[in-house]
């Protein structure tokens, strides 16, 4: 029996079997996301094709063909799995150290008030600051090279992580606590049996959020200044005047940034199989 | 008496906590600066971004425009992209929480266009608007679009089912069910909207800025870097930090008076 669901209200669509119509057709779902699809990339290729932004936008063939060609061809001595590998290790590297000193950091303040009393009004100064205007700073003390890159990431990924384990256990739900202080639980039980796994939902969340900015933050560290990744790609394509090889920068990021968000939701299935979510979104 | 409240009075010690640490935080920025520890090229001391505030106040030196001109600058693209943002992203993403045709539609371009980085857009907005006002309030328009859609879809689909089938069995149509229903009952998820899209906004403001301009905030900061100027690097990123957090209380404040009877 197929049933869909809208605002959580199950419709079943047994019943509903029968004469194939007009209006089945454009209300069915599958229908309509290849009419979408096919229309967007239609539009695309006719505004490409029209000189709409004069030589400024390249077809999705030409897209398609320039990363094929990067990944044969060398490009300013990487080839394209050399570009993709530069950013993610950059990324990696700047996520990894954050969120190791970041979601500590935030579960020791959520738990302890006087640690929480002199972390969190200088953490207050600074959360209003976008990461990317950093990106002067990191320069004139790091230099050009990867650690101001990785210090920009840093900046990007400590904010969400530390944002979210601390919100994570100060929204835990006070029953548990009753229950587990009735239970004749000590304090280190309640850290470790509702604090910590309670959190998980909210700390995952902050990880995602970190994850993609750090893949915005290695984006504009390396627009600014770099010799690899895929930054340097769009800037290459900017300062050529190529809009293909920009295009296939910007989705080859967009690609890597989704996987890399599958890859933190698949985890956190993994470690907190008990969160309920809203499917599809 | 069942319950009973207990209110914890904090030591004096926690409750001056909070001050002592920005003090003593900024006294430690101000030292290591002062004495040398931390070379005067790399970063600015408190005293010195004020008085190169002071100084920017009246004087377009080094970087070619006054404060009140990057401030206005800055704000009037952040607000335009803001603005548009809302009202493209809001009604689009009520009608795909509601409206099959609309989410078949627009849902595949949209989860094809949410994953790239707002600032990969800059050099095409660079190719087709040139470096003026209308390209930076794209990629603002582009950054806060993406909150507004999806929290607008979650909020009409969190829509208690129970209301919904009431209404269906009273007669009501679809239209009536989204306009007296679903609209209301996702306003304070459209709401938290506000917020996350402000700060989306602020933050690639300053990326887009970074690039190509001519005048604001970003611009100061990338300017600063430029000649070497530590202090007005940091009073850029001061400023930044400083009327976001502004915005977003102002926002704050507006959404307590907007929502007072519906959030529960």
């Amino acid at each position: 029996m197929a049933s869909s669901s809208i605002a959580n209200e199950t419709v079943d669509h047994a019943s509903e079997r029968g004469r194939f119509t007009l209006y089945k057709l454009i209300t069915n779902r599958y229908f309509l996301y290849t009419v979408s699809l096919v229309g967007f990339f239609a539009l695309w290729h006719w505004t490409a094709v029209n000189k709409i932004f004069q030589n400024s936008l390249a077809t999705p063939k030409e897209v398609l063909d320039q990363v094929i060609r990067l990944t044969t061809m060398n490009f300013a001595g990487n080839n394209l799995w050399g570009h993709i590998w530069g950013s993610t290790q950059r990324v990696l590297v700047g996520f990894v150290l954050a969120s190791l000193v970041a979601t500590p950091l935030g579960l020791f303040m959520a738990l302890n008030k006087t640690v929480n009393a002199i972390v969190k009004p200088l953490f207050d100064l600074f959360k209003p600051m976008p990461p990317i205007a950093w990106v002067s700073l990191a320069i004139l003390w790091f230099g050009i090279g990867e650690t101001s890159k990785v210090f920009i990431i840093i900046i990007g990924t400590f904010v969400p992580c530390l944002l979210n384990a601390y919100n994570g256990v100060r929204l835990v739900d006070p029953d548990l606590f009753d229950v587990i202080r009735v239970l004749g639980g000590s304090r280190r039980d309640e850290i470790f049996n509702v604090c910590l796994p309670a959190s998980f939902p909210a700390i995952f969340a902050g990880l995602q959020i970190s994850l993609s900015a750090a893949w915005t933050c290695v984006l504009a560290a390396e627009l600014m200044n770099s010799r690899d990744g895929l930054g340097f790609l769009i800037k290459r394509g900017m300062d050529t005047h190529s809009p293909a090889l920009v295009l296939s920068g910007m989705l080859l990021i967009a690609a890597a940034a989704w996987l890399s968000s599958l890859a933190i939701a698949l985890l956190e299935r993994k470690c907190c199989p008990w969160k309920r979510s809203i499917d599809n979104i | 008496m069942a319950y009973q409240t207990v209110v914890v009075k904090e030591s004096a010690l926690v409750r001056a906590l909070p001050w002592i640490s920005v003090i003593a935080f900024f006294i430690l920025w101000e030292g290591v600066v002062r004495s040398g520890m931390i070379p005067p090229t790399m970063l600015a001391s408190p005293s010195q971004v004020v008085s190169a505030f002071i100084d920017k106040i009246g004087d377009p030196n080094p970087d070619g425009a006054i404060m009140f001109t990057h401030f206005k600058t800055s704000i009037e693209e952040a607000f335009t992209g803001y603005v548009l943002a809302l009202l493209v992203g809001i009604p689009l993403g009520l009608a795909m929480g509601w409206f099959k045709i609309a989410e078949g539609l627009f849902r595949p371009i949209f989860e094809l266009i949410r994953p790239i980085p707002p600032i990969a857009w800059i050099p095409l907005t660079v190719f087709w608007f040139g470096i003026g006002l209308t390209g930076k309030v794209f990629i603002i328009w582009i950054a806060g679009i993406v909150p507004c859609v999806i929290n607008a879809y979650v909020g009409v689909r969190m829509t208690n089912p129970v209301l919904i089938q009431m209404a269906r069995t009273y007669g009501a149509s679809d239209w009536q069910i989204f306009k007296q229903l679903c609209i209301p009952s996702s306003l304070p998820m459209v709401f938290g909207a506000l917020q996350l899209a402000l700060a989306y906004c602020w933050t690639n403001l300053v990326g887009a800025e970074l690039l190509a301009a001519d005048s604001g905030l970003g611009y100061l900061i990338t300017m600063g870097g430029r000649v070497a100027r530590p202090d007005l690097i940091v009073l850029g990123m001061i400023c930044v930090g400083l009327s976001g957090a502004v915005i977003g209380f102002i926002i704050d404040r507006i959404e307590k008076k907007l929502l007072a009877g519906i959030r529960r």
